[in-house]
């Protein structure tokens, strides 16, 4: 039986009745994230899911309170929003900026019951190695939860595009081998370069929300075979690849049916689409790393862990 | 002299889908109270359309098979190209979907109908659709009538 489609990588800015009850989200949308669709009932949400074949998705806040003096969704509210539907799997987030991050990461994951952490490096305004940020991905590791990164070129005007090179996510992932870690939208358009970080550490993971000329299916088809060559994905990071959209830049429905045009195996695109994102989602796994239970890989703090 | 509007909302389940949204015009103009005049309905979207035709299944398929045969959501391979793909910064995303703007074109956005002794006239094998082109979406379809007629019912909040 294959896993539950998931997607990773969702930002639920258009739900009506959040919106309803918290007025400032709809600021938000508008000012913070620059979207500018028609705000939508949760069950267009849910519909977008059942077009895409999907089961579950992933919500995601940003706290941007230093940076931008606003949040894109409060921890609170992703978890009011989760109550509204068991498809939803809710994220936290935290400004990296503040002294008790760390702590405000704990309490979402085990007082408010979220799953993984997202960041936005362009938006939050910190580079992902500055070591002033460590003890916040010491937390997440302890919790045994997935950070969610934006990597790559972000469209919000005001972003510098220095946060997103993946380079600067490369020391978090050499020093926090046990720490699993996704970098959003292929990091494009240095891709490249974070499939060298995936190749090279295992706790790095890439996900399919990269959109950024095209349409997702002609623009998925460049970065995954001509790019980097289909079979990279396919026979050495199968394990370290999962499906996300990037809801509502992108529809939902658009960018599954653009990842399964692309000519993945039926194992490898059962692991893209839910497998990988149901292992990391585990939190407090056993083992996080892929390849670590084949004996291939497997990073020395995690085996160390696990011991 | 009557005059009144009002806003329905569709909720589309499907990225293609045909919306039979004849009872709703029929209460429209029912509540309105209108003798004898004419109702309009509109969608406020691009990427939709109100069509009307034979209310049959296998003509709903064929209507949106052949609509997305004249305007592909993707093109075949190397044919040819939207100039909409690319990014739209007053929406803060990528337009990728020109094949559901010019369905919805073709399809065209409007629909007017003849009321008559307070009822909608039309063909007895006519119904009026809205028909979703990029959906799921909660959708709006604006529905006018306009003639000579009595007091009107109340309508939805909206008005």
């Amino acid at each position: 039986m294959q896993p539950p489609a998931i997607d990773f990588h969702t930002h639920p800015l258009l739900v009506r009745e959040m919106i309803a009850r918290h007025p400032e989200l709809a600021r938000a949308a508008r000012e913070t994230f620059y979207i500018g669709n028609n705000f939508q009932p949760l069950e267009t949400f849910l519909l977008e899911l059942d077009a895409a074949g999907l089961a579950e998705a992933v919500v995601v806040p940003i706290d941007a309170t230093t940076s931008r003096g606003a949040t894109i969704y409060t921890n609170e509210q992703i978890a009011e929003l989760c109550s509204m539907s068991s498809r939803l799997i809710g994220f936290a987030s935290v400004d990296p900026h503040q002294p008790d991050a760390p702590d405000r990461l704990e309490y979402a994951i085990a007082g408010l019951g979220l799953r993984g952490l997202k960041l936005s490096p362009p938006t939050q305004r910190f580079f992902a190695d500055d070591e002033s940020v460590y003890p916040l991905y010491e937390r997440a590791r302890k919790l045994g939860i997935p950070i969610l990164f934006h990597a790559g070129m972000s469209w919000e005007p005001g972003c510098r595009l220095a946060y997103g090179q993946p380079l600067r996510f490369e020391n978090v992932a050499a020093d926090f081998p046990g720490l699993p870690m996704v970098l959003a939208h292929l990091a494009w358009p240095w891709v490249t370069e974070a499939v060298a970080l995936a190749l090279k550490y295992p706790n790095v993971h890439l996900d399919t929300s990269a959109l950024y000329f095209d349409n997702p299916r002609d623009f998925l088809s460049y970065a995954m075979t001509h790019v980097v060559p289909l079979t990279v994905f396919e026979r050495s990071l199968r394990r370290q690849i999962v499906f996300g959209s990037n809801y509502p830049r992108v529809e939902i429905k658009n960018m599954s049916r653009a990842v399964r045009s692309l000519g993945f195996s039926e194992e490898c695109l059962a692991l893209i689409m839910g497998g990988n994102a149901e292992r990391l989602l585990q939190a407090g796994r056993d083992t996080c790393i892929p390849g670590a239970a084949e004996g291939a890989k497997t990073s020395h703090a995690c085996a160390e862990e696990t011991a | 002299m009557i005059v009144k509007l009002e806003r329905i909302e569709v909720q589309s389940r499907k990225d293609m889908e045909m919306i039979d949204i004849t009872p709703e015009v029929d209460r429209v103009v029912a509540q309105s109270r209108l003798e004898n005049g004419m109702v309009m309905a509109l969608t406020t979207h691009t990427s939709a359309a109100v069509l009307v035709t034979e209310g049959i299944e296998c003509l709903e398929r064929d209507v949106l098979a052949h609509l997305e045969r004249l305007a592909p959501k993707e093109p075949p391979d190397g044919a040819y190209g939207y100039w909409h793909n690319r990014y739209l910064d007053y929406d803060g995303r990528l337009g990728f979907n020109a094949g559901d703007h010019l369905k919805s074109i073709l399809g065209g956005v409007n629909c007017v109908f003849p009321v008559e002794n307070g009822k909608m006239v039309r063909g007895s094998r006519q119904r009026i659709y809205f028909v979703e082109f990029d959906g799921p979406l909660a959708r709006t379809v604006l529905i006018q009538v306009l003639g000579n007629g009595g007091a009107p019912d109340k309508l939805s909040d909206d008005d």
